[in-house]
C-alpha cells in the first residue's frame, strides 16, 4: 500500500490488529471520563462524594479524576476543614 | 520481522544509561573514546531521575541528574539507543567483541519530535503511567516524563488503537508507524555492564496486604509523590484521595529476610525512609510520621547526623518487626508488631502505609554473554573477579562492572564505582590498542 505521511496508522492498521483490551480499555476510559464531567458539571465535588454519586471504588476515582486534572479537564479547588479532602471542578 | 542488520564499530558498549552506566561512557568519551549506550527504557537516567531529593544532603536529586544526562545526550563521542536491548554478545578475537542489539520501534522520529505533547493532547487512550508507579494514568502517545532524555513522544503500541489521532495533529509529522523492529551488530573493543537493580515487589509478602489494601504504597510511590513532577498536587492516599496524618514506614521489605530470597541489607532503605520522612514532614507539617525498622544503618558520610536530625524532627522511631497488616472501614491500616525494647506485640493505626522495598539484583546481564560465562555472586549481582584490587573487573577479560550491578549501593558509591570501571576501561583499551 501507498505509505502517505502523517497518515501512517493506516499502513499498521493493515498489518496489525488491535487487541480487544486496548480497544475495552479506551472504552472504559472513555465512559468514566463523561461520568466523572458530567457530575462536576453539576458542583465541585470530593472524591467522597463523587465515590457515592458514581458508586465507583474510591481508588478508581483518585486514579481516573488524577488523570483528567493531569490532561487539563478538572482542577483542584478547596481543601475541607479538616485540611484532610480537596475538592475538584471543572477546569472552565 | 527485522530488515537488514545495520553494523556499527564503537570503542565501548556501556550496557545501562542509567546514573553509573552515564557517569562511565562520559568519562570514556571525554578520553576520546567512541561509546554506545544501550538503554531499555526510552529515557536516560535510570531511577535516579524519577527521585524526589537525595540523602544525606537534601539536593534535588533532578536538579543533578538533569545537566548530567544533558551533558551525556549532547556529547559528541556518546552515541545512545533507547528503548533497546543487548541480545548477545560474543567475542570475536583478544580485542573485540561483537553485540547483537535490537531498536524497538519508538513510532516517532527522534529528530522531528519537539516535545511539543498535543500527540498526548489528542491521543484518547489511558493507560497507566509506569513513570509514576501507576498512581496516575498515561496516555498511549506520550512523553515518557517532563524531564525525560530525550525529551520526544513515544506511542505504546501495544495500548495503541491506532485511530490515527496523534499523527493528525502533529506539526512536524513525525509520528511513523512504519518503523520496524532494527537489529544492530555492533563492534567493540571493551563493555561496561551497568544494569542496575530491580526494586522488590511487595505482593511476594502477601501479609501486608500491597495490592490488597489501596493505602499501601511502595517506597518509590513516595518518591514519586514527593517529587517536583509528582502524580499529585499533594501528598494524598491513592485509596480515597485524603491527605494522610498517621504515615508508617515498614523498613526491610524484601531485604534481610531469608523468606523471601533476599538475606541481605539493601543498604538504602534506611536513609530514603529518613529523607522521605522528613521531606513529609516538610509537606505535611501536621502529620506523624513513624519508621518501624530491625536496625538502622547509617553507614555513609554524614548519615548518622541525617538520621539524629529526622529524630530532632520528630520523627518516631519504633524498634518492631511487623508481623501483619490490616485494614479498617475507612481505610486506615492497623499494623501488628512486635516491639523488640519492650519485648510485646503491639497494634497500631495508621493511614498510609509505606513499605520500604529492597533492592534485587538485576540478572539480564546474565543471559547477554555467549562464550565465556559472565559469574554471579551468591546474591546473583556481578561477582567483582578482584573486589579489593580491581573492583571493576569482572570474570570476562575486557568486561567491567558499573554501580549497582554489583550489589546494592547507594547514589555517590554508584558514581564512584562508575569513575573506576571507566578507569579501568581506559586503562584496558589503552593497553590492548
Amino acid at each position: 500500500m501507498e505509505i502517505e505521511k502523517g497518515k501512517t496508522y493506516k499502513y499498521l492498521r493493515e498489518k496489525r490488529e488491535v487487541s480487544q483490551a486496548a480497544k475495552d480499555n479506551l472504552k472504559q476510559f472513555i465512559k468514566i471520563k463523561k461520568l466523572i464531567l458530567d457530575a462536576l458539571q453539576e458542583s465541585d465535588l470530593t472524591i467522597e462524594q463523587l465515590t457515592q454519586k458514581l458508586n465507583m471504588p474510591s481508588n478508581e476515582i483518585v486514579y481516573y479524576l488524577m488523570s483528567l486534572v493531569k490532561y487539563g479537564f478538572v482542577q483542584i479547588g478547596a481543601v475541607d476543614d479538616m485540611d484532610a479532602y480537596f475538592s475538584y471542578k471543572l477546569k472552565k | 520481522m527485522h530488515g537488514k542488520i545495520m553494523n556499527a564499530s564503537f570503542d565501548a558498549l556501556v550496557i545501562g544509561g542509567g546514573i553509573a552506566g552515564g557517569e562511565a561512557a562520559l568519562n570514556l568519551a571525554n578520553n576520546g573514546f567512541k561509546v554506545l549506550i544501550v538503554e531499555k527504557d526510552l529515557s536516560i537516567g535510570g531511577k535516579m531521575i524519577l527521585l524526589s531529593k537525595v540523602f544525606p544532603t537534601l539536593d534535588c536529586s533532578a536538579c543533578i541528574t538533569t545537566p548530567k544526562v544533558s551533558e551525556i545526550s549532547r556529547h559528541p563521542g556518546i552515541t545512545i539507543f533507547t528503548g533497546s536491548e543487548v541480545k548477545s554478545i560474543s567475542r570475536k578475537s583478544e580485542t573485540s567483541f561483537e553485540a547483537e542489539v535490537i531498536k524497538t520501534p519508538r513510532y516517532v522520529v527522534i529528530d522531528d519530535c519537539t516535545g511539543c505533547q498535543l500527540c498526548e493532547q489528542a491521543c484518547p487512550v489511558l493507560v497507566h503511567d509506569q513513570f509514576q508507579y501507576n498512581l496516575v494514568g498515561r496516555k498511549a502517545a506520550y512523553i515518557p516524563f517532563s524531564i525525560a532524555s530525550p525529551r520526544v513522544a513515544a506511542i505504546d503500541i501495544e495500548n495503541c488503537t491506532l485511530c490515527g489521532a496523534c499523527e493528525k495533529v502533529c506539526p512536524t509529522k513525525c509520528i511513523d508507524f512504519t518503523q520496524e523492529e532494527e537489529e544492530y551488530c555492533i563492534n567493540v573493543k571493551t563493555v561496561i555492564v551497568a544494569t542496575g537493580f530491580n526494586l522488590f515487589d511487595p505482593l511476594k509478602i502477601p501479609r501486608y496486604g500491597y495490592g490488597t489494601y489501596k493505602n499501601i504504597i511502595t517506597s518509590m510511590q513516595m518518591e514519586r509523590q514527593l517529587a517536583p513532577t509528582r502524580p499529585f498536587n499533594t501528598i494524598l492516599r491513592p485509596g480515597d484521595g485524603k491527605v494522610p496524618d498517621r504515615i508508617a514506614y515498614v523498613l526491610c521489605t524484601g531485604s534481610r529476610d531469608a523468606t523471601v530470597g533476599n538475606p541481605i541489607c539493601s543498604q538504602i532503605c534506611c536513609m530514603y525512609s529518613i529523607k522521605q520522612a522528613q521531606l513529609l514532614m516538610g509537606a505535611l507539617p501536621m502529620a506523624d510520621v513513624t519508621i518501624y525498622y530491625l536496625n538502622i544503618r547509617s553507614f555513609g558520610k554524614g548519615f548518622e547526623e541525617f538520621y539524629d536530625q529526622a529524630k530532632g524532627m520528630g520523627v518516631n522511631f519504633v524498634k518492631g518487626k511487623i508481623g501483619k497488616i490490616t485494614e479498617n472501614e475507612n481505610g486506615n491500616l492497623n499494623l501488628r508488631y512486635e516491639d523488640i525494647n519492650e519485648n510485646v506485640v503491639r497494634e497500631t493505626e495508621h493511614d498510609l502505609v509505606v513499605l520500604s522495598v529492597g533492592v534485587l539484583p538485576n540478572t539480564d546481564s546474565k543471559s547477554f554473554f555467549r562464550d565465556g560465562d559472565l559469574k554471579l555472586d551468591p546474591f546473583s549481582f556481578v561477582d567483582q573477579a578482584d573486589p579489593l584490587a580491581s573492583p571493576s573487573k569482572t570474570s570476562i577479560d575486557g568486561v567491567f562492572v558499573a554501580g549497582t550491578a554489583t550489589g546494592p549501593m547507594d547514589i555517590p558509591d554508584s558514581i564512584l564505582s562508575a569513575g573506576a570501571s571507566s578507569a579501568e576501561a581506559i586503562s584496558y583499551l589503552n593497553r590492548k590498542l
